[in-house]
């Protein structure tokens, strides 16, 4: 052979092996942080270095590249059923065979599989063929063995949950102990203390300036409302930029595409809270700063969604327009717009919610509003004050919910 | 002695992705005034002529003469300014369903209207008229401020029709334009073609399914079969041979009273 179709089956092949080892890999490191954490028999330090005697490693890569060869020889394997492969299988003698024979074709260098041409040397003299798993299947074999990938995967499902609960620190006990205690600040926040809704709290200043709840309140909903209305603007004309039925007829035209993007993918990539991080210490503490976070993830993620829409106009009314004459961007107003306008609208109020939910807590990292308020009365364990601001939180954002959920309604 | 209003001289299309023959070499010429229609199964290249036409589809070779300019050579400015005078009527209608028919038909007049009215939507008193006007003419007056997605296909087609008209067109291209349509409909959104034709000296290119349509509305007839020409003559000449060329050997011919 050494045909490039030989060569694209050898590679699937070695990947599908590859994956196989990476799986048993895995396996070992679980079972080594497992028996650490249980019984200290081997170290493993909190973030999963591995302290092993020196002839430590080479066994695990021996041992691990042992139980691949073996588990692809006595089934379907994890690695053969994720590239779609199977072996062949004769008889199970003629398996174990193949897996023995494996150490002398592969091991020196890959010999074997190069002077194969193909056709590896421990499958001619074994008999078996790896190939990709035929349209109907006939499945030969033992049917016991052949799921063999199917253990496999709930093995490392298992073992993850497992890791993942002890490196959380998931503590049942803990949550139960302290119970009655949380209990008493809960009691607390639902006798909440009002005094300060109307007047402003003496004790309580930003930049020297008194605020009340509903002061910071209505602050807050400015900066949604704000950041929504700019982002919106902004996202608006570059949505058409990221729409590859708008820019997909020149070169220039991808490259715009690919930017915009890209451009949507990293910013919308990065929370709002990180954006707040920035610009606080850019702009200093404050709402600016929360605005400028909110709006630039608005863009981001409304670009997207609206880059989205106008990929999937239909196609008919572009035609009509062009058929009468008309240019790129009377086919943009006419045949586009009206189509996307309604999902546009119904985006953009739902990224209205959104904003009012962000901008609550975006004072937590300096980014201004009610936040800072909450976050002030919880430093002082003031928990009343604490339940009034979080019950006029959860009235706003509630109301902002429902009104947007109806306008969304009416829209569609 | 003058040359023929379309000439349609070696047209190729080839679609790039799988490599697929729309039309092979395809020549024949069209006179002012004919009502000339495309016949053929579907996939026999019907929908991409009539697009090569007014280049919604760029063919792949061969010339398409319009009024003895070579459209195929246009650059896309200069395209726009030929494509205002061909209309252009669809299987699909292809309206905008959240606009209202008025709304829908003055769309057919972006080619003459300037780029800053366009993009506010500010068309003239005249071409308000106009649209009134032709609405009226397709006797939907009454429905011209109703949503298209209220109208009914045969009403929808007559809003299509409105908006061709309000080009002005000397040449209409009509492609499938009954296919979603029920035979008592067909009949009324035909006779709309046919009084265009007559009565406003337009030429018409329509590809339609049913032979009994064609016979009826044609004065001239080609047919296509696997993007090439196997039949051009007059609506009388199809016989049952013919027939069977164009549609193979199993076909039976379906009436549309």
């Amino acid at each position: 052979m050494g045909t490039r179709g030989g060569w694209a089956a050898l590679r699937r092949r070695s990947l599908s092996f590859f994956l196989d080892w990476l799986a048993w890999g895995y396996i070992a490191y679980t079972v080594m942080y497992l028996l650490n954490h249980y019984w200290y028999t081997v170290y493993v330090d909190w973030y999963g270095t591995l302290k092993l005697p020196s002839w430590g490693w080479p066994l695990v890569v021996l041992g691990t590249l042992e139980l691949a060869v073996w588990s692809r020889a006595l089934g379907r394997s994890l690695g053969l059923r994720a590239f779609g492969l199977e072996v062949t299988c004769p008889s199970l003698g003629r398996r174990i065979l193949r897996a023995f024979l494996w150490h002398v074709s592969v091991l020196p260098l890959g010999i074997g599989v190069w002077l194969g041409r193909g056709e590896p040397w421990h499958d001619r003299l074994a008999g078996t063929r790896v190939r990709a798993v035929p349209k109907e299947p006939e499945r030969p074999g033992r049917r016991a063995l052949a799921t063999q990938w199917g253990a496999m995967a709930a093995v490392l499902l298992v073992l993850t949950l497992w890791l993942g609960w002890l490196i959380i620190g998931i503590n049942l006990q803990v949550l139960g102990r302290r119970a009655p205690w949380a209990a008493g600040i809960w009691r607390q926040m639902l006798r909440p203390d009002f005094r300060y809704f109307l007047e402003s709290d003496p004790a309580f200043a930003l930049r020297n300036l008194p605020f009340s709840i509903l002061d910071l309140m209505v602050v807050t909903i400015f900066m949604a409302f704000l950041a929504t209305v700019l982002g919106a603007a902004v996202a608006f004309p570059l949505s058409f930029f990221g729409a590859r039925n708008i820019m997909g007829f020149s070169p220039v035209g991808w490259a715009v595409y690919g930017l915009t993007r890209g451009f949507f993918n990293v910013f919308r990539s990065i929370e709002t809270i990180l954006w707040a991080v920035v610009f606080a210490v850019w702009v200093g503490f404050g709402t600016f700063a929360g605005v400028l976070a909110l709006t630039i993830h608005t863009i981001a993620a409304l670009g997207k969604l609206y880059s989205e829409q106008v990929e999937g106009v239909s196609p008919g009314p572009l035609e009509a327009v062009w058929a009468a004459g008309g240019s790129r961007w009377q086919v943009v107003r006419y045949a586009v717009l009206p189509q996307v306008v309604p999902s546009f609208w119904a985006f953009t109020l739902y990224r209205w919610d959104i904003n009012v939910r962000m901008a609550t807590v975006i004072a937590l990292v300096g980014g201004g509003g009610i936040g800072d308020m909450l976050f002030y009365y919880k430093n002082l364990s003031d928990w009343p004050k604490v339940g009034a601001v979080v019950m006029v939180i959860v009235a706003v954002v509630w109301t902002m919910d429902y009104l947007s959920g109806r306008l969304r309604e009416r829209i569609t | 002695m003058a040359n023929p209003y379309l000439v349609v001289e070696n047209l190729t299309k080839v679609y790039e992705r799988g490599q697929v023959v729309a039309l092979r070499d395809l020549s024949f010429s069209v006179e002012k005034g004919e009502f000339l229609v495309v016949i053929g199964l579907s996939g026999s290249g019907k929908s991409t002529l009539l697009r090569c036409i007014n280049r919604l589809v760029e063919p792949t070779k061969g010339k398409i003469y319009l009024d003895g300019v070579d459209v195929t050579r246009l650059s896309s400015a200069r395209m726009r300014r030929v494509r205002r005078r061909i209309g252009m009527i669809f299987q699909q209608f292809n309206l905008i369903d959240r606009s209202t028919a008025i709304g829908n038909v003055l769309t057919g007049r972006l080619g003459y209207t300037p780029a800053w009215r366009a993009l506010l939507g500010w068309f003239s008193k005249a071409d308000r008229d106009r649209a009134l006007a032709n609405l009226e003419r397709v006797g939907l007056r009454d429905k011209a401020y109703v949503r298209a997605d209220q109208l009914s296909g045969g009403q929808r087609q007559r809003v299509g029709i409105a908006r061709a008209l309000m080009q002005e067109p000397e040449l209409l291209l009509a492609d499938e334009p009954v296919s979603a349509l029920d035979p008592a409909t067909s009949h009324s959104v035909m006779q709309y073609l046919e009084q265009m034709n007559r009565e406003d000296g337009v030429t018409v290119l329509a590809s339609l399914h049913f032979l009994s349509l064609a016979r009826r509305y044609g004065t001239r007839i080609i047919a296509l079969k696997d993007g090439q020409l196997v039949f051009d003559g007059p609506p009388g000449a199809i016989d049952d041979t013919r027939f069977k060329e164009i549609y193979g050997e199993e076909a039976e011919e379906v009436e549309v009273r």
